[in-house]
C-alpha cells in the first residue's frame, strides 16, 4: 500500500499537512495547526498544491484521507 | 518430470541403452518386472511361499513362479532394476514410484529391495504440521500429540522429509 | 509431491494442502479479524504479514488484513490456536483443530446465565461488536392491574374525552365521517380490559359521569397479583464469532449474570507526550476501550487520549496502528489449554512481552 496524491483534485487546504500524526512528531507545531518549519515532513502545500516530502514516512494510519475534503489524498 | 529426469540418470550411468532404444515405451513395464522380479526373489528367501508374495505383489501365481524361473522376463530388464535399487534411497524410492504409479507396491518393492536400515529422531522443535507425513512416500510418519513419529521399519532412508521440514527437527541416522 | 494451494474469496483466504492420507484447510475470515497481528508473530515460518490495518480500517481500502503467503505456510495451525477472535482455523479433514484435544487453545469465555439475567438489555447495548441479543417476552399488562370497568352507553355523548386521556390506549371508539342525517363522530365506545389499567382517569374525567370504573389492585394492595404473572421471561445468545470477550457484558450487568474470561493479561500503556491524537487507535481497538477525552466546561483543557483498561484484551491492535509508537501492550500471562508439544508451548509462551 501506498500514499499517493492527485494535484488536480488537492486545494491547498492543508488539512492533511496538520492532520499527519508523523508530521506533528517531526515539526511539533503542525499540531496548532501552523505550517511545518522543515522539509523532513510526510507532505506540505507548495505553491498552492500538496506534495509529499517522504512518503517512506507514512505509517498508513489512515488519517490523512479522512481530513481531505476532496481524496486528493489516499492510500492504495 | 520426474521420471524423464530419472531415465536421463540411467542413461548417464551407462546402463544398457539399446534396451531403452529397441524396447521403446516399453521400457518402464520392463523395469517394473525387473523390480518385481526382485522382490519375488527376496521375499521367497525371507520364506514366504509364492502365494503370499503373488498377493502381496497383487500378481498371479502362476506369473510369480514364472518370474522365479526365470521365465518371461528379459536379463536386462533385471540388470536395469538391480542397478536402480543400488540408486541413493531418494532416486530409488522416486523412480519406483515414479515408473508404479502405485504407492502400495511401491512401498512394498523399496521396502524390500533397501538392504540398510535407518533410525530417525524428531527433535522438540518439531511443530506437527505434517508435512513430512504428506511427503512421506513410504508412509512411514505418523503425528502424535503435534509430534512426527518415523517408523524406522518403513524409512528408506530418503531425507525428502528432513528437506521439507520447516523447523529442521528430522534427524536421520544409518544407511548401513 | 505436495503443494499448497490458495483460495480467496471477498477478503477471506483459505489455504489447502492434500494429500493421499489428510487434507488440511486453514480459512481466514477478516471480518472477524481484529488486526492484533498474532498470527504474523506465532507463525513459525513467516507466512502470514500483518496489513496496513489503520488505512483499511479508517479508509475502506479493499484490502484483506492479513496476507498468506501459501509458498511459506506449513498449515501447523499454530496462528489458528493463537487467534483471539477465531478468524483462522485450521481443520484436519474437516474438523477443526479447536476440537481436538491434542491441539492447545486460548482460554477465554463468554457466558451469560438465563438463570440470573433479568434481561434488561444493558449488555446487548453496550457490547461493542454487537455480539449480544437478548430476546424478552414481557409479562401481560391485564395481570398486573385488577379491577372492573363500565360505560354507561346510555348516558355516553361520545364526546371522546375519555379516549383522549387514556394513558393506556383502553378506549376505543368506533369513529366516522359526520354527516347531515348523523352529525356525530363515533357510533359506539368500548374499553379492551387487556390494556384498562384502572387508573380511573376516564371516570373522573367523564364531563357526564358516564363510566364507573374500580381498581382492585389498589384497595387490595398486592394480595391477588402471582408473581409468576409479573415474571420477566426471556434468552440471551452471544454470537462467539464476533464476541472478543472484552468483559463490557460483565461490567454493565447490574445482577452479575455475564461472566467472561480473557485469555491475555497485561498492561497498556500510553505515552501522552508521543501522542499526537490522530485517532487510529480509537478507530481499531475492538473493546471500546480507548476514546478522546470531551471536555465539561469552556477552556478546559483535556487529555488527548483516554483508556479504560477494564476492557482491554491486550491484543495489541492499537500499538500496530500507532504511527507515533506512542501506545505499547506488554502480555504478562496467556492462557492456553495444555498440549504435550514443547515447539507449541514454546510458541504459545512467546506471545508474552
Amino acid at each position: 500500500m501506498e500514499l499517493k496524491v492527485d494535484q488536480d483534485l488537492c486545494l491547498g487546504c492543508g488539512n492533511c499537512v496538520v492532520a499527519c500524526p508523523v508530521n506533528a512528531s517531526i515539526s511539533p507545531e503542525v499540531y496548532g495547526g501552523h505550517g511545518p518549519k522543515t522539509e523532513d515532513v510526510i507532505m506540505m502545500v507548495e505553491n498552492g498544491v500538496i506534495k509529499l516530502f517522504n512518503e517512506s514516512k507514512c505509517t498508513k494510519c489512515g488519517t490523512c484521507p479522512l481530513f481531505c475534503p476532496t481524496d486528493a489524498i489516499y492510500l492504495e | 518430470m520426474l521420471f524423464g529426469m530419472c531415465l536421463l540418470e540411467i542413461y548417464i550411468l551407462k546402463i544398457n541403452v539399446s534396451v531403452i532404444n529397441t524396447h521403446g515405451v516399453q521400457m518402464p513395464k520392463h523395469i517394473v518386472s525387473g523390480l518385481k522380479y526382485l522382490t519375488a526373489v527376496e521375499l521367497i528367501r525371507d520364506g514366504l511361499s509364492q502365494k503370499e508374495v503373488a498377493e502381496i505383489l497383487e500378481m498371479d501365481r502362476s506369473t510369480v513362479s514364472h518370474y522365479l524361473n526365470g521365465r518371461n522376463l528379459s536379463w536386462n530388464s533385471i540388470e536395469v532394476a538391480e542397478i536402480i535399487t543400488k540408486f541413493c534411497p531418494k532416486d530409488f524410492l522416486t523412480l519406483t514410484y515414479a515408473l508404479l504409479d502405485n504407492s502400495e507396491k511401491t512401498r512394498i518393492i523399496v521396502k524390500t529391495c533397501s538392504k540398510k536400515e535407518f533410525q530417525a529422531e524428531i527433535e522438540e522443535s518439531c511443530i506437527g504440521c505434517g508435512l513430512c507425513a504428506d511427503t512421506c512416500l513410504m508412509n512411514a510418519i505418523v503425528l502424535d500429540d503435534l509430534k512426527a513419529h518415523i517408523d524406522s521399519n518403513w524409512c528408506n532412508g530418503c531425507l525428502m522429509c528432513r528437506d521439507v521440514c520447516p523447523t529442521n527437527s528430522i534427524k536421520i541416522f544409518g544407511g548401513k | 509431491m505436495v503443494a499448497n494451494t490458495k483460495e480467496v474469496k471477498d477478503k477471506d483466504i483459505c489455504v489447502l494442502r492434500i494429500s493421499p492420507e489428510e487434507k488440511r484447510e486453514l480459512s481466514f475470515k477478516d471480518e472477524q479479524c481484529i488486526g492484533c497481528g498474532i498470527c504474523e508473530k506465532i507463525c513459525p515460518v513467516e507466512a502470514i504479514e500483518l496489513g496496513d490495518i489503520g488505512a483499511i480500517e479508517r479508509t475502506g481500502v479493499d484490502e484483506s488484513k492479513i496476507s498468506v503467503d501459501e509458498e511459506k505456510c506449513v498449515l501447523c495451525g499454530m496462528c489458528s490456536s493463537a487467534c483471539p477472535v477465531d478468524a483462522l482455523e485450521l481443520k484436519l479433514d474437516e474438523k477443526s483443530i479447536k476440537d481436538m484435544e491434542e491441539y492447545p487453545k486460548l482460554i477465554k469465555t463468554a457466558e451469560i446465565s438465563d438463570e440470573e439475567c433479568i434481561f434488561c438489555k444493558a449488555c446487548e447495548t453496550a457490547c461493542p461488536r454487537e455480539a449480544i441479543t437478548i430476546a424478552r417476552v414481557l409479562p401481560d399488562r391485564s395481570k398486573l392491574v385488577t379491577g372492573e370497568i363500565e360505560i354507561d352507553k346510555d348516558t355516553c355523548i361520545n364526546c371522546g374525552v375519555c379516549e383522549e386521556m387514556c394513558p393506556a390506549d383502553a378506549i376505543e371508539m368506533e369513529h366516522h365521517e359526520p354527516t347531515s342525517s348523523d352529525p356525530t363522530v363515533s357510533s359506539d365506545i368500548s374499553v379492551n380490559k387487556d390494556k384498562c389499567v384502572y387508573c380511573l382517569i376516564c371516570k373522573k374525567a367523564c364531563p357526564v359521569d358516564a363510566i364507573k370504573a374500580v381498581c382492585r389492585s389498589c384497595s387490595y394492595g398486592e394480595y391477588d397479583l402471582k408473581p409468576e404473572d409479573s415474571e420477566i421471561k426471556g434468552s440471551s445468545f452471544i454470537d462467539e464469532d464476533a464476541c472478543v470477550n472484552c468483559g463490557w457484558c460483565e461490567e454493565i450487568c447490574p445482577v452479575d449474570a455475564a461472566k467472561v474470561k480473557k485469555a491475555f493479561e497485561g498492561e497498556l500503556d500510553i505515552d501522552l507526550e508521543k501522542c499526537e491524537a490522530c485517532g487510529a487507535c480509537v478507530d481499531i481497538c475492538p473493546c471500546n476501550v480507548l476514546s478522546f477525552p470531551e471536555s465539561t466546561k469552556p477552556g478546559e483543557i483535556v487529555e488527548k487520549l483516554k483508556k479504560d483498561e477494564t476492557f482491554c484484551i491486550y491484543c495489541g491492535a492499537c500499538e500496530n496502528v500507532c504511527p507515533v509508537e506512542a501506545i505499547g501492550v506488554k502480555r504478562t500471562d496467556v492462557d492456553f489449554t495444555p498440549t504435550k508439544s514443547k515447539s507449541w508451548k514454546k510458541q504459545l509462551e512467546s506471545l508474552k512481552t
